[in-house]
């Protein structure tokens, strides 16, 4: 395992719960590895599964979709519609091998900061044992 | 669009905040060699009137159409630099923030490695800014109207206050009378006139009844809301009171009917006939015919002096237009079940509501605290009866207002029999604020005993009707058990029946315990995420009376900020179809939890469309699109993508 290695990790956040959570980490100070990179939409329920293929595709190393606890979605339900979305999503990847550590879905209330954080380095850990993403032949494709 | 991207980056110091990680000049630098960046400055304090100048001045000067500014959280200052673009000319939706504090400079240490994050985060906004494309603001003309759901304290004062503005008010309740919760109440604490709940009810109705400015609507309950923020269409039905207004009160009716109930507005004390005036004071004035219990035997029709009944009233249909909603949908005193501390096994073991109304003067005992024809002589109080956790079927949370209340009744019993001994069984006491306080140090010096227990008592009832309360007292850690004449259970408060159909017609959301959810605990307390909709009252968790007016008061000058302006104004970053290649496959339409997208047949194909006034901007109907032919704006596919792939480009 290449000891330098320092993942790549885009995380797709919805605004209300998700994406305040990780703002209440900076304003808590909390520390996380800063590969972390977040693309705002207003409800995890605009996160086309495509959007998650693009980013592997693109050359992350994993890819975090989290949004408000079930009964929380700002919209109502559009984190059950992810939810849905993202469960099938997932055995794809998985079809493709692309490890299931490398794909995350979770529910992060605005308040919860120390479990995004947890969530980040986390991800970070188990990434980093398996090392980049190979997908070789889709990249080529380009 | 077609013009060619002209783009302009701002990067703010913060003071050290963002500048004493991340090397400004740098990221400054980096940012001008980006495609279409036409000129990168940076300031101390970006947000600041002279920052937004160097906005506005970059604009003009360099002519450009796009504007990355790399600050705080965009929650913070989106608003800010929106509006300087506006100032300057631009469309204030061709703005991206690159959140370079809170989510860097803030979380890393290494100067490095955020400097280079905060590169990598001004590179993926200048990708997605390239895309964006002007919006312009939706707008409504805001109803004047407004619904109020709930008759209780918080909804009263609430339509007081509005109506006192000059505002129409729609007053919608469920039961066949307002007054909720608190009319039913004794005497309340710290008021020396001894006021009772039914006094506070009847004045806040003194404003509300005759007053031309508000239609009550009582048996009345919602059937749907279309429509958004100033400008809501409602449905309600009215359910049959089978009473009309020539009722005189005169109880004849009551007399004949021969179906007895137990009397829901005596917590069950006393019995109530199937035609009945729900209390003495009630609102309206006229009898009501419960249907459920009522048999139709037509006793009282035959003996009415003013031929006021009619069984065959239909329930009634009523459509209605309101710029804002509040619900004031009020609680539900917890009922313990069957057993629960002895509760139902004997009439010796009673909730703190049925005392409140055994020490009502106007109560089923008239004022007397006896049961089966004797002054009960020991007390024994058990707090956090369905709060706390206390038992399996409690709620976790605190119901606020039992201390106090507990207390007050304790005392009030003292007073009026010396000989009395009370025990009052806590987990904690919390007799918060200014006043409260105060019960409990007079409780002391009236020698009311207190006893801390920490497993929930048990409360045994033996086949002779004696009662015994068992329990481990934590401060002398001690068994203790007390012969009791009376067992009162301190029950709080929960989420009222129904709320769940009234929350899912509305769109507000609900904590795990069922209460509403405000849109922010701290900032925005009367408010519900959705626009236009306003929470009063225990709808939200518990609160005493003082707290319900507070906020039924609070929530009315919210939503005036809303009903004294014209127009509403909505940020456009809604769905919309792309009508040549949608499908009209109809997917979107099950997506959206608002009703917002409809298929219309045009030129023979059908096609989905977007009412961008139902529209709330989620973009789980793009999400679900198979052609994607639905987009939303300021987040279309090929931005975001454009977004994802800046992340690893360069
Ligand atoms: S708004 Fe957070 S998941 Fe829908």
């Amino acid at each position: 395992m290449n000891q330098n290695f320092e993942p790549k990790i885009i995380a797709f956040l919805c605004n209300w719960c998700s994406y305040a959570a990780l703002d209440l980490a900076g304003t808590s100070r909390m520390k996380y590895p800063p590969n972390f990179l977040v693309v705002r939409v207003m409800c995890s329920g605009r996160v086309d599964p495509q959007f998650v293929l693009e980013a592997f595709r693109r050359g992350a190393d994993g890819v975090l979709v989290a949004g408000c606890h079930p009964g929380d979605c700002h919209y109502i339900e559009g984190n059950i519609k992810t939810l849905r979305r993202m469960t099938l999503l997932k055995r794809m990847l998985e079809e493709f091998g692309i490890e299931k550590e490398r794909f995350r879905l979770e529910w992060i209330s605005a308040a919860e900061a120390d479990k995004f954080v947890k969530v980040a380095n986390e991800m970070f850990e188990q990434i980093k044992a398996l090392g980049p993403l190979k997908l070789k032949e889709v990249n080529t494709h380009e | 669009m077609g013009e060619e991207p002209r783009i302009g980056v701002y990067v703010c110091h913060c003071g050290l905040n963002i500048a004493g990680t991340v090397n400004v000049k740098e990221v400054v630098e980096y940012a001008k060699s980006l495609p279409n960046v036409v000129e990168a400055r940076d300031y101390v304090f970006m947000c600041s009137a002279p920052g937004q100048d160097i906005i506005k001045e970059g604009i003009k000067k360099h002519n450009l159409n796009r504007v990355v500014v790399a600050a705080c959280s965009p929650t913070m200052h989106e608003h800010t630099f929106r509006s300087a673009l506006a100032e300057a000319g631009l469309n204030p939706y061709l703005l991206e923030i690159a959140n370079i504090r809170e989510q860097c400079s803030w979380v890393h240490s290494d100067k490095e490695a955020a400097t280079a994050k905060a590169k990598i985060l001004v590179r993926m906004a200048v990708a997605k800014v390239s895309l964006l494309e002007p919006l312009e603001d939706i707008k409504f003309k805001v109803n004047k109207n407004i619904m109020i759901i709930g008759g209780g304290v918080a909804g009263l004062s609430a339509a007081r206050d509005l109506a006192a503005k000059g505002f129409n008010v729609y007053l919608i309740e469920k039961k066949p009378v307002i007054g909720g919760n608190a009319a039913r109440l004794g005497r309340l604490a710290h008021t020396e006139l001894e006021l009772k709940g039914i006094d506070v009810v009847k004045e806040l109705s003194k404003h509300v009844v005759n007053n031309p400015n508000i239609h009550v609507y009582v048996n009345t309950e919602l059937v749907s809301v279309d429509g958004s923020v100033g400008d809501f269409k409602i449905r309600l039905i009215k359910n049959p009171r089978y009473v009309n207004e020539k009722c005189n009160l005169c109880g004849e009716c009551a007399k004949v009917c021969p179906v007895e109930v137990p009397n829901e507005y005596e917590f069950g004390l006393t019995k109530r006939k199937a035609i009945y005036l729900p209390y003495k004071e009630a609102y309206p004035p006229l009898y009501v015919i419960d249907p459920e219990s009522c048999t139709r035997c037509l006793e009282c029709v035959k003996v009415c002096p003013t031929n006021a009944i009619n069984l065959n009233q239909k329930p009634e249909e009523i459509e209605l237009r309101a710029g804002a909603i509040m619900v004031a949908a009020g609680h539900e005193p917890y009922e313990p079940p069957i057993g629960e501390f002895g509760y139902g096994l004997s009439n010796r073991v009673i909730t703190l509501f049925q005392l409140e109304r055994m020490l009502d003067v106007e109560g089923p005992t008239n004022g007397e605290l006896k049961i089966n024809g004797t002054q009960p002589k020991n007390i024994v109080f058990i707090m956090c009866v369905g709060s706390l956790n206390t038992t399996p079927n409690a709620y976790p949370y605190c119901s606020r207002m039992c201390c106090a209340s507990t207390i007050k009744n304790a005392l009030i019993i003292k007073d009026k029999y010396p000989e009395a001994n009370i025990y009052i069984l806590h987990k904690d006491i919390r007799t918060y604020g200014r006043i409260d306080e105060q019960l409990y140090i007079k409780a002391g010096e009236k020698l009311i005993r207190f006893a801390r227990y920490g497993e929930a008592p048990n409360v045994i009832v033996s086949p002779n009707g004696s009662i015994n309360v068992r329990f481990f007292e934590e401060t002398v850690q001690e068994e203790i058990s007390i012969p009791a004449d009376l067992v009162v259970l301190s029950v709080g408060m929960k989420p009222p029946k129904d709320i769940d159909k009234v929350r899912t017609i509305i769109k507000v959301g609900c904590g795990p315990e069922g209460f509403l959810r405000e849109a922010h605990l701290k900032l925005r307390p009367v408010e519900a995420a959705t626009d236009g909709v306003y929470l009063a009252g225990t709808v939200t968790g518990p609160k005493n009376i003082t707290e319900s007016i507070e906020s039924g008061s609070a929530a009315a000058s919210k939503a005036l900020s809303l009903l004294t302006k014209e127009e509403v104004k909505v940020e456009p970053i809604v769905a919309v179809v792309n009508e040549e290649i949608c499908s009209g496959c109809a997917i979107c339409i099950g997506m959206c939890p608002y009703g917002a997208i409809r298929l219309k047949v045009q030129e023979n194909v059908r096609v989905a469309e977007v009412d961008p006034a139902l529209c709330k901007s989620c973009g789980t109907c793009v999400a679900a699109c198979p052609s994607g032919a639905m987009q939303q704006y300021s987040f279309k596919d090929k931005q975001l993508k454009n977004q994802v792939a800046a992340a690893f480009i360069g």
